[in-house]
């Protein structure tokens, strides 16, 4: 530590006579602690008076003796200012000086620990600790892992969702009344985990708040052998749309040893160290709880995961949470604990921290026997009205109860319902800081729990990329003369760069005409993967990545004898599972295959900028297209605004028109052609007729997708090729985007137009002469 | 170091409480609003053990509520610097380790801490310790302090939203 020297002297205008030294070497003093007492030379009555020390440090040096006289100026002792090189809250954690008051300068500014942002140190011991850190690991033969949570290694959803899931995690975070989460575990989470904690110091990076991260850790990680702390949430992020800010804090030293697991590439600035994780779906219609604002993506939420809402004859949870709030009573609750005792004694060898008492009011009933249930009726008949309600709704309930012991006893919790079975619920008794209840479903109920298929295996082939990773890293470590450390950031793109090195691949329908090979996503993913990619077929190709049959290079590959004809899906496996996958898998058939974009892990939302360009059109603001017929439609109501902007567009199409007669041609002019001279020059009248265009069809497909009964289907399919395509849409494979729009396409789409509009419009009447009759 | 001294607070009482209860409501009332809060200048108040006075309440004009003047009793704990204490280790960590005395947190930097005790991040739980494993300091395990200096934060960044007082050590010893 770099400290200064102070020499404090004698600030008083007379001499002063030192009495007494207070301090010695070696002591540290604070602002205001008394160093001495001394007495003013030559004074009459004799006064012990204080010397208090204005500046904080440790005493190197008592310059003056005792019993000595000191002028104003002279030195009195030497102090080892402190710099503060930890500060906790504004306030130096070593010699205690505030430094908000004081108005000190602090070199403390990187906050090391995870979960406490306001503890800072300086820079220099902040190298210090990073050093010793990477020392430790690379010693234990570790690399740090940081671990992104919502959608790598869980996923969560607030959502309504059955209470009787298997594997899911239900609790509140911010008391009684605040929204339920229900998260579901990654198959093989803690397989996992506990696998890669011998490899890997695992760190958590996510964009949750403080408390859903600490949270999610207790459940993943109960006794802190995989994090220990080292959760790193929103709350502690600089950056609110990105994590990569925090790295320079947390490792000092540099991240060269860090590797980083995420589901999204953008927060990480599309870091090199990152390995890109398939995002696990589990609840169909949520996405990542916790994405930072704007820059949320859905392109799976619909499609992937569980529909959980077929599980329709279980009551929903929240009726039961209020059902059981209403019929737990505190007198039941003896009674319970009395019944309760023997089922405690077994689950309590399962689980120490949980307490669960099951009774079955199905048996109950007829034998009432069961003081629990008659008391239940007894003082709660709220509750018991409540109750056969749900019976009624389902024939065959059975009603369990599950009480607990907590730490509070104000809040009574549980008593829970499922159909056709019993259910263990358990009940983690309140941690004393934590406002959360949590349900958890018991893992070893076998006789009762939903158990919903789910077949993401990904964590299994993330494991064997993430050893593969260790192990190249270390592998050149050792190779490395000593001192020097390999950096992940290269290791990682090599690791994937070799997993399918050697192969020569050609793409036959995978790459659309109008973008350049080396622009494609699909080539950069087989580029990343270390193959290499080539515009015809050659010599030596051994791969060749068809979207379908009957393509001349299809065609031309099948002659050839070690030619591996495979389906996109094939490369995208590879690049999914970092893997040679066997190509047998993914033969090319006679359907071919849909899949010509790159799932979503290999192509981020910002990934795709080959397509904005053409997208340009369609996200053009539309207006109406100012027909007649749309000023006189009842059920259409306009602005002023509107109506001169549709006014404007009146006069826009008139001159259009005025010109394109002259040269009769701009009719049959296809849309990509527009679309090139509406880039070249925009204010030129064919860019303007364009824009007068555009908006008719674009207004076509809207109405048809709002109105469905009104859809025609032959010109559905006339109108998609075009629409889709200027809305920057995927098209069939098996249409040639180059001659996409062709002429009598556009010829015949105004009278379609008017067809449809009327026909739309007819319809509209009719309704509202319907309804008002 | 706990006190045991007079305090004064004012219960504001909504007027739905008028009632023949309404002194039973100011006293629990005073328990609430009084106990677990902390002030810089009497420290953290513990417990409320007698209630002196209840004054004569005072009607607010214009809002009907009532506000009424209580001279009590409380224990307090008043954490000074210089002050020897005995803590709870709660975290420890490669900067220094976290400690709590009943409701104030405190923070050991690793400079306070002895110099042969050294952080070990590979044992669970994590610990500081001594080469010969002498002395262990690790989370749960109990610890003599000196405080070095306090703060009172209004924010309250502790779990229970109170003030607290954040502290350092200068040496420690199990």
């Amino acid at each position: 530590m770099a400290e200064k020297t102070v020499v404090i002297s004698q600030h008083h205008l007379k001499p002063i006579q030192i009495l007494k030294w207070k301090i010695r070497e070696g002591f540290s003093v604070s602002v205001g602690s008394i160093v001495l007492l001394y007495d003013f030379e030559k004074v009459d009555q004799k006064q012990q008076r204080r010397f208090k020390s204005p500046q904080a440090g440790t005493v190197c040096k008592l310059i003056a003796q005792e019993g000595a006289i000191i002028r104003p100026g002279e030195a009195l002792f030497e102090v080892e200012a402190c710099i503060h090189p930890t500060v906790m809250n504004d306030m130096c954690a070593d010699c205690g000086a505030d430094l908000r008051k004081d108005d000190l300068n602090a070199t403390a500014s990187v906050p090391m620990i995870h979960s406490v942002p306001e503890l800072k140190v300086s820079e220099e011991i902040a190298q210090r600790i990073g050093k010793a850190d990477s020392d430790r690991l690379l010693k234990d033969k570790k690399l740090v892992l940081l671990v992104d949570l919502d959608q790598t290694l869980i996923h969560t959803t607030n959502d309504i969702i059955p209470p009787n899931i298997k594997d899911v995690y239900h609790f509140q975070l911010y008391g009684p009344n605040s929204p339920w989460y229900h998260t579901r575990l990654r198959p093989g989470t803690h397989q996992f985990l506990t696998n890669i904690s011998t490899y890997f110091e695992l760190h958590i990076c996510t964009f949750g708040a403080r408390n859903y991260a600490h949270r999610i850790t207790a459940i993943l990680d109960a006794d802190q052998r995989f994090f220990s702390n080292r959760v790193l949430s929103r709350d502690e992020c600089f950056n609110p749309t990105s994590k990569t800010a925090n790295l320079k804090a947390l490792f000092p030293c540099g991240d060269h040893m860090v590797c980083i697991i995420d589901d999204r590439e953008d927060v990480w600035s599309y870091a090199s160290n990152l390995i890109h994780v398939k995002p696990y779906h589990f609840f169909k219609h949520t996405g990542d709880i916790n994405a930072p604002p704007g820059l949320e993506k859905h392109e799976n939420d619909e499609k992937e995961g569980v529909d959980l809402t077929k599980f329709k004859n279980i009551p929903n949870l929240e009726k039961i949470m209020d059902e059981r709030n209403n019929r737990l009573s505190p007198v039941k609750k003896d009674d319970i604990l009395d019944n309760a005792t023997d089922d405690e004694i077994v689950l309590k060898k399962k689980d120490d921290e949980f307490e669960t008492q099951v009774v079955n009011n199905k048996k109950n009933i007829p034998t009432a026997d069961s003081p629990v249930e008659e008391k239940a009726t007894d003082t709660n008949l709220n509750g018991k009205s409540e109750t056969d309600e749900v019976d009624g709704s389902n024939e065959k309930m059975e009603n369990v109860e599950t009480e607990n012991k907590l730490e509070n006893k104000d809040i009574t919790q549980d008593n829970h319902i499922t159909d056709n079975s019993k259910e263990d619920v358990k009940e983690q008794p309140k941690e004393s800081c934590e406002e959360s209840q949590e349900n958890k479903s018991a893992l070893n109920s076998s006789l009762n729990l939903t158990e919903i298929e789910d077949s993401d295996d990904y964590l299994l082939y993330l494991e064997d990329i993430l050893k593969r990773v260790h192990r190249a890293f270390y592998d050149e470590y050792d190779k490395m003369e000593s001192g020097e450390v390999p950096d992940l950031k290269k290791v990682i793109p090599a690791v994937k760069g070799g997993v399918l090195k050697g192969c020569k691949m050609i793409f036959s329908g995978l790459v659309p005409t109008h973008i350049k090979l080396a622009h494609s996503r699909a080539y950069q993913v087989a580029r990343s993967l270390g193959a290499e990619v080539t515009q015809e077929l050659e010599e030596s190709s051994t791969h060749l990545v068809a979207v379908r049959p009957g393509t001349a290079k299809v065609n031309a590959g099948r002659r050839k004898k070690d030619l591996k004809i495979v389906t996109p899906d094939w490369l995208w496996a590879c690049a999914e599972r970092w893997e040679h996958v066997d190509e047998k898998i993914f033969p090319l058939n006679s359907k071919g295959s849909k899949n010509r974009h790159p799932p979503p892990h290999c192509s981020s939302p910002e990934h795709v900028p080959n397509y904005a360009i053409h997208n340009t059109p369609a996200s053009r603001k539309r207006t109406p297209s100012g027909r007649f017929m749309d000023t006189i439609n009842p059920l259409m109501s306009f602005s002023s605004a509107d109506i001169a902007d549709m006014d404007k567009e009146v006069e826009d199409i008139l001159d259009a028109e005025s010109e394109s007669e002259d040269e009769n041609l701009t009719e049959k002019m296809d849309a990509i052609d527009e679309l090139a001279k509406d880039k070249e020059d925009s204010s030129s009248s064919s860019g303007e007729s364009l824009t007068a265009e555009m908006p008719r069809g674009h207004k076509r497909s809207h109405e048809q997708r709002q109105d469905d009964e009104f859809e025609d289907d032959t010109k559905d399919s006339d109108d998609c090729v075009s629409a889709k395509f200027r809305r920057g849409e995927q098209l069939d494979s098996d249409l040639d985007i180059g001659q996409d729009s062709n002429s009598e396409g556009s010829a015949e789409a105004p009278d379609e137009i008017d067809d449809g509009e009327w026909n739309m419009m007819g319809a509209a009447l009719e309704r509202e002469f319907l309804s008002n009759s | 170091m706990f006190y045991h001294i007079s305090l004064e607070h004012e219960i504001l009482l909504h007027p739905q409480y008028f009632g023949p209860q309404l002194l039973e409501k100011v006293k629990t009332k005073l328990y609430t609003e009084v106990e677990g809060t902390c002030t810089g200048k009497y420290g953290f108040v513990i417990a409320v053990t007698t209630i002196d006075s209840i004054g004569a309440g005072l009607i607010l004009p214009g809002q009907g509520f009532v506000v009424y003047p209580v001279k009590y009793k409380a224990i307090v704990f008043r954490p000074f610097k210089g002050e020897v204490l005995d803590a709870v280790v709660r975290q420890v960590n490669k900067v220094g380790m976290f400690a709590e005395i009943g409701p104030l947190s405190c923070f050991i930097s690793h400079h306070s801490i002895p110099a042969e005790m050294e952080f070990c991040p590979n044992v669970n739980p994590q610990c500081y310790k001594t080469k010969d494993e002498d002395v262990v300091i690790h989370a749960e395990g109990e610890i003599r302090l000196k405080i070095v200096g306090t703060r009172v934060d209004a924010t309250g960044i502790v779990s229970s939203s109170l003030h607290s007082f954040h502290m350092q050590i200068h040496k420690c010893k199990l």
